[in-house]
């Protein structure tokens, strides 16, 4: 990388990387170490190519979800859930009307979030924090939009299992959705 | 709210609450690059020398000088929480305020009119992560960073304090004492230990004694406190001096029969509550000289455990609620201005504006069924932290929670 190069590497990374941690924190279960590790090797690879990606922030979200999922692939299992800070601090949600009850509902959602599968996480991270359509997950994860429906779906309602205080919640729209695609298709001769 | 709306909550606010990444950081992940590209280079030059079969100098590894510290330095001090036991089994700890031991009480009879109320301990093994059952100790203190603990032996007063590595479970150094100790207390920074002696055991109480027609009724407990030991960790080195129990010993209701002091976080007086005092508590310099309440000290409680935050701005209170609606005093250190906290007892400081402090169940009408939970200054949010206790003041396998500081 010449010298502009690391002008630029430097000036995304001071720019972007605390919205990236954000990511990858999540991905990881909320272990704020874990999503350090993951995003500096994110970083990693992108500085090893960086003078012929045209987009550095999509290049590197793609790193960090494929990474992520590979990491479930090797069986990478945490065995103890922690939370990097405690579940408080005054954040965008620390409204005055907000009820214990719900911020409890929420700490109970994060710790069954993190006793998911890193594949299971990411989907939901993809879904539900990035607010990407269906498509774009799959295209991210390198696989269908059959498998995006189904993880998420079995994601959801793995979360039911591990965190029984959810029972009260209604169904969201894509537990309301088979697990398998069964609608017909045109086959043309 | 559905499921799929929860986890965007839960995911947002997790993520608004993320530090941001650590300064520095491209410059961090660039030299991580530079090692590895050199760790690649020298495993080629190893592999041809390999092939080639001849002596070929591995080229010299980059020695590490440069940042390429793992990517853990922007928090080390991880939550721990397990609302689903109580006693706690496994490691309790937020933002390194740490549940170091706890203990369960049993009362013990002594004479026909006479009891003792006797702690059994569970210290928390650093390298397990566990609470271990430990007998021998009568009294256990521990030292900010949960590392190591003060001692007393069974049978108060005791006559050595002994200085215990919780890893090894060893006690490294015992510091004899002429006057017999009941209870130790660290300073905020770990280096001095105040124990406070006793000519008889502080733990001793009347049998109440039963009513002909029904009703029991109690002797007045009486002190048998006799000083405090300022004791200097690090050498061992420990100064005694003699203060009487306002009344002399053996005197009946000045005080309770149990009255530890304690070090003010400065270090530099040594207090204790005084229930039927004026203003309920008293210090004193280090040499056993009366003093009056140092500013910032006169708003602290004996029996809130928690004292003052770490910024020695604010200061733990007394119960606030009502009824069942439970709430507890935070007070501003110098002015005395009062901030209602959620949490009915406050326990210890978590930095400077969230506390650890029991709490009830909201749906239990029972003030006895509490649990930790972790409390914020200005916010209504409440998180638990253990399960609830059983049974009511005093029962069996009721526990009662050490916290040690960062």
């Amino acid at each position: 990388m010449n010298a502009e190069g690391l002008d630029s590497f430097r000036e995304f990374v001071d720019s972007r990387s605390s919205a990236l941690l954000k990511t990858a924190v999540l991905l990881c279960g909320g272990d704020q170490h874990a999503g350090e590790d993951l995003l500096q090797n994110a970083l990693v690879k992108a500085a090893g190519k960086w003078q012929r990606i045209d987009e550095p922030e999509a290049y590197v979200r793609r790193i960090l979800y494929r990474q992520q999922v590979s990491r479930w692939r090797l069986k990478w299992r945490r065995r103890e859930v922690s939370v990097a800070e405690p579940p408080e601090g005054g954040g965008r949600f620390a409204h005055s009307g907000d009820t214990a009850a719900a911020a409890e509902l929420r700490v109970v959602m994060r710790e069954a979030l993190a006793k998911l599968t890193a594949r299971q996480r990411s989907v939901l991270v993809l879904r539900y924090f990035e607010d990407l359509p269906e498509a774009d997950v799959a295209r991210l994860l390198g696989c269908s939009v059959g498998t995006v429906r189904s993880t998420t779906h079995r994601s959801l309602s793995r979360l039911r299992v591990l965190a029984p205080e959810l029972a009260a919640l209604g169904p969201a729209d894509a537990e309301e959705q088979p697990s398998r695609d069964y609608s017909t298709v045109e086959v043309r001769p | 709210m559905n499921v799929d709306e929860l986890v965007r909550d839960a995911l947002r606010e997790q993520a608004a609450e993320q530090h941001p990444a650590a300064a520095g950081f491209a410059d961090r992940v660039l030299a991580v690059r530079r090692r590895r590209r050199t760790r690649r280079l020298a495993a080629a030059a190893l592999t041809t020398a390999a092939a080639v079969a001849v002596g070929i100098a591995v080229p010299l590894l980059d020695s590490g000088k440069k940042d390429v510290r793992p990517s853990d330095v922007v928090d080390q001090q991880k939550t721990k929480t397990h609302p689903d036991q109580s006693p706690p089994r496994d490691l309790i700890s937020v933002g390194g305020t740490t549940l170091a031991a706890y203990y369960s009480s049993q009362t013990v009879k002594k004479t026909e009119t006479t009891a003792v109320s006797q702690r059994t301990y569970y210290l928390l093994n650093p390298r397990t992560g566990r609470y271990e059952r430990s007998p021998k100790w009568s009294w256990v203190a521990v030292a900010p960073g949960s590392t190591t603990a003060a001692v007393l032996e069974r049978d108060l007063p005791a006559s050595r304090i002994g200085l215990l590595d919780l890893a090894s479970g060893e006690v490294k150094r015992w510091v004899q004492v002429d006057h017999g100790v009941g209870g130790l207390a660290f300073s905020r920074d770990g280096r001095t230990l105040v124990a406070t002696t006793y000519s008889e055991n502080p733990d001793l109480q009347p049998i109440p004694k039963k009513l002909k027609g029904g009703g029991e009724v109690t002797d007045g407990t009486t002190s048998h406190r006799t000083g405090f030991y300022v004791v200097d960790v690090a050498s061992g080195k420990a100064r005694w001096s003699q203060v009487d129990a306002g009344g002399g010993p053996g005197s009946v209701g000045m005080i309770n029969s149990r009255q530890d002091f304690a070090l003010t976080d400065d270090g530099g007086h040594v207090w204790a509550g005084n229930p039927s005092g004026e203003i309920g508590k008293e210090f004193w310099d280090l040499t056993g000289r009366k003093v009056s309440a140092p500013a910032g000290d006169k708003y602290l409680e004996w029996f809130v455990d928690a004292g003052k935050s770490p910024n020695g701005r604010l200061v733990a209170g007394d119960f606030a609620g009502e009824g069942w609606k439970t709430a507890s005093w935070v007070v501003d250190a110098y002015t005395g201005k009062k901030t209602k906290v959620r949490g009915q007892q406050l326990l210890a400081w978590v930095g400077d504006n969230r506390l650890i402090a029991w709490d009830i169940d909201k749906d239990v009408k029972n003030e006895f069924h509490n649990r930790l939970v972790l409390v914020t200054v200005g916010s209504n949010k409440e998180v638990p932290l253990s399960g609830f206790r059983k049974g009511n003041d005093g029962a069996a396998g009721r526990w009662e929670p050490i916290f040690a500081q960062p």
